[in-house]
């Protein structure tokens, strides 16, 4: 069975401390701690020691979403003193200059961009990045891949081309806003019509903003969806 | 060596087919002065599509530029300025503006597009659209629009299409698409006479060569689109495997790859692939090549365009272009009507009846 759980950004955005105590209480394999902003990733990689994540096997970190060419330096370091086996999740219209990537690219998760990017959105957009980052991993945005293309055949196509780049999942629905919310029943039908085409050894991170009492019924859903496979009611509402 | 394209049937063949490149050449010189001309125009969840002789790669001095702006998103006025931009934009380019049908040279909704197949909200104007876009249209700048509309219609024809997905059935041609394409070619032949109609014979002559040969060859496209799912999956059960229903999306990612190829380059790979009558392909190409050399002979191509009807039983240029056209034709029958080898005995089966 994957690994799969969730962004600390979706269960409580810009307070890691909270959604972790929240998450506490499943028994999610998986987490993707979240700094989406520039001015989150150093409280957070402060906290770190003091942060209860034995119990994950698995362990990402989504990198901020934005910053200026004068930072990319700065934030590269504080990357680099993540432990090793983190995958580092990045969004590809986030680089300013790819040579700065390079000694963390095999630990680097490029990230399929949603519809208003003008980049990373598809097979020959993401090609341009891992032409400068061959290292690099891919963490592939379900929502984003449909929201590009509902059709599904553009996520086909991103997973044919990049599954053995494929470290990670992000799994929600994504609005026309391209906001990430919990799956719809449409979602739901489109994501079916991939599942085969999911690595088997990929992590599932759910990124919808999800309340408090749907953390598991959601988690479910999206484990079904993916596998086809339930799990018990108990692991479900938390039995931990 | 394998055939991919019509340089590499040319190359295979040893044939000289100078029209046909500088037809290519002419395309993407055009194609990028377009691009260059509207890259600043087109705003998100639009696309700018090109149709025709420049999306085919055939592109001639006389040739027009057919385009719309398709727009896959929420609809606001700003669209329609856009698409008078575009306009204002090519004609600055001197590029011959599309035909007076208002087909292309506007704007587009992907609502129609994809939910109108058939019945009665099926304009001629909208099958023209959804069936060009499938078989000759290239987007010029930002392709997510036009990738999105296009998958979608794609993805109509094939999941409604349930025969397709049936284990018990052994051949697997899509037929809901197959009859569309089938309905189209009819559909620009039955409008070639209301055009004739119309229009009191005025460019009878160009128009009839087009449909005999380009138009035709559209429709040979779509044809060897469909056989494609039968005739590239030789093992039955590999074949039955392959389109299973949950296999819907590759499927259809499978049939979008063939469709992106030019109508010429998809009918040189598909022609050499699945049959070995090599002089009926020759001829077939040597044809197409000769009416690519008519139409970019300016003079000749004002020429026919000047014609009228009673010009049409002793003008030379113009019996020229129909015995052209009649190598054409012979070409064709003798492969696609001749149940010798397999492409025929698909037509013969599915392409009429």
């Amino acid at each position: 069975m994957r690994f799969l759980g969730y962004s600390t950004g979706a269960i409580a955005l810009g307070d890691f401390s909270r959604a972790l105590t929240l998450l506490g209480a499943y028994d999610f394999q998986a987490i993707e701690l979240s700094a989406l902003r520039l001015a989150e990733v150093e409280p957070l990689l402060c906290a770190l020691r003091n942060l209860d994540l034995d119990r994950y096997k698995y362990i990402s970190f989504h990198a901020p979403s934005a910053f200026r060419e004068d930072e990319e330096e700065h934030l590269v370091g504080l990357l680099s003193t993540l432990p090793d086996a983190w995958p580092i999740v990045l969004h590809p219209d986030a680089i300013c200059r790819a040579s700065r990537w390079t000694s963390l690219a095999p630990r680097l998760a490029i990230e399929n961009m949603d519809r208003r990017k003008n980049t990373g959105r598809s097979v020959s957009e993401l090609e341009q990045v891992f032409e400068l980052l061959p290292e690099a991993k891919m963490c592939f945005d379900l929502g984003h891949a449909r929201q590009v293309d509902p059709s599904m055949i553009g996520a086909y196509q991103l997973f044919k081309a990049y599954a053995g780049r494929i470290v990670q999942l992000h799994v929600s629905e994504v609005d026309t806003l391209n906001r990430h919310d919990v799956i719809s029943r449409a979602a739901e039908m489109a994501f079916s019509q991939i599942r085969q085409f999911v690595p088997k050894s990929a992590a599932v991170i759910l990124e919808g903003r999800v309340l408090e009492r749907d953390i598991g019924r959601e988690a479910e859903k999206v484990r079904f969806l993916l596998d086809g496979i339930a799990q018990s009611e108990e692991a479900v509402e938390g039995g931990r | 060596m394998e055939v991919h394209s019509v340089e590499d049937l040319a190359k295979q063949l040893g044939a000289d087919w100078p029209f046909i490149l500088r037809g290519r050449e002419n395309s993407r010189i055009e194609f990028d002065r377009i691009k260059e001309a509207c890259k600043a125009l087109v705003m998100p969840d639009t696309s700018l599509v090109v149709f025709g002789s420049l999306a085919r790669g055939e592109f001639t001095d006389g040739s027009d530029i057919d385009w719309t702006l398709l727009v896959d998103g929420i609809t606001i006025p700003q669209h329609l300025t856009v698409a008078r931009q575009i306009s204002e934009a090519l004609a600055k380019l001197e590029s011959k503006p599309p035909g007076r049908t208002g087909t292309f040279g506007n704007m587009a909704s992907s609502h129609s597009l994809i939910h109108c197949i058939g019945g009665e909200d099926d304009t001629n104007t909208n099958t023209t659209r959804r069936s060009l876009l499938l078989l000759e249209a290239r987007p010029v700048g930002d392709d997510q629009a036009f990738n999105r509309v296009r998958n979608n219609i794609l993805k109509r024809y094939l999941e409604e299409d349930l025969g397709l997905w049936r284990s018990s059935a052994v051949q697997k041609v899509p037929h809901f698409l197959l009859n569309d394409f089938a309905r189209y070619w009819r559909t620009m032949a039955v409008d070639f006479a209301d055009k004739q109609h119309d229009r009191f014979h005025e460019g009878f002559a160009l128009r009839n060569i087009k449909l005999r040969l380009s138009r035709k060859l559209l429709y040979i496209s779509g044809l060897l689109a469909c056989f494609r799912c039968q005739l590239d999956f030789p093992n039955d059960q590999e074949r039955i495997a392959f389109f299973n229903r949950v296999n819907s999306v590759e499927v259809a990612s499978y049939l979008r790859n063939l469709l992106d190829k030019t109508p010429l380059d998809l009918t040189a790979e598909t022609l050499t692939l699945y049959t070995d009558k090599v002089k009926a392909v020759g001829e077939l190409f040597g044809a197409y090549e000769d009416f690519l050399g008519v139409l970019s002979d300016k003079s000749g191509r004002k020429h026919l365009e000047a014609l009228t009807p009673d010009q049409l039983e002793t003008d030379a240029a113009y019996a020229n272009a129909r015995a052209i056209s009649h190598r054409f034709l012979e070409a064709v029958q003798s492969i696609f009507l001749n149940s010798d080898n397999r492409i025929g005995e698909l037509t013969i089966r599915y392409g009429v009846f």
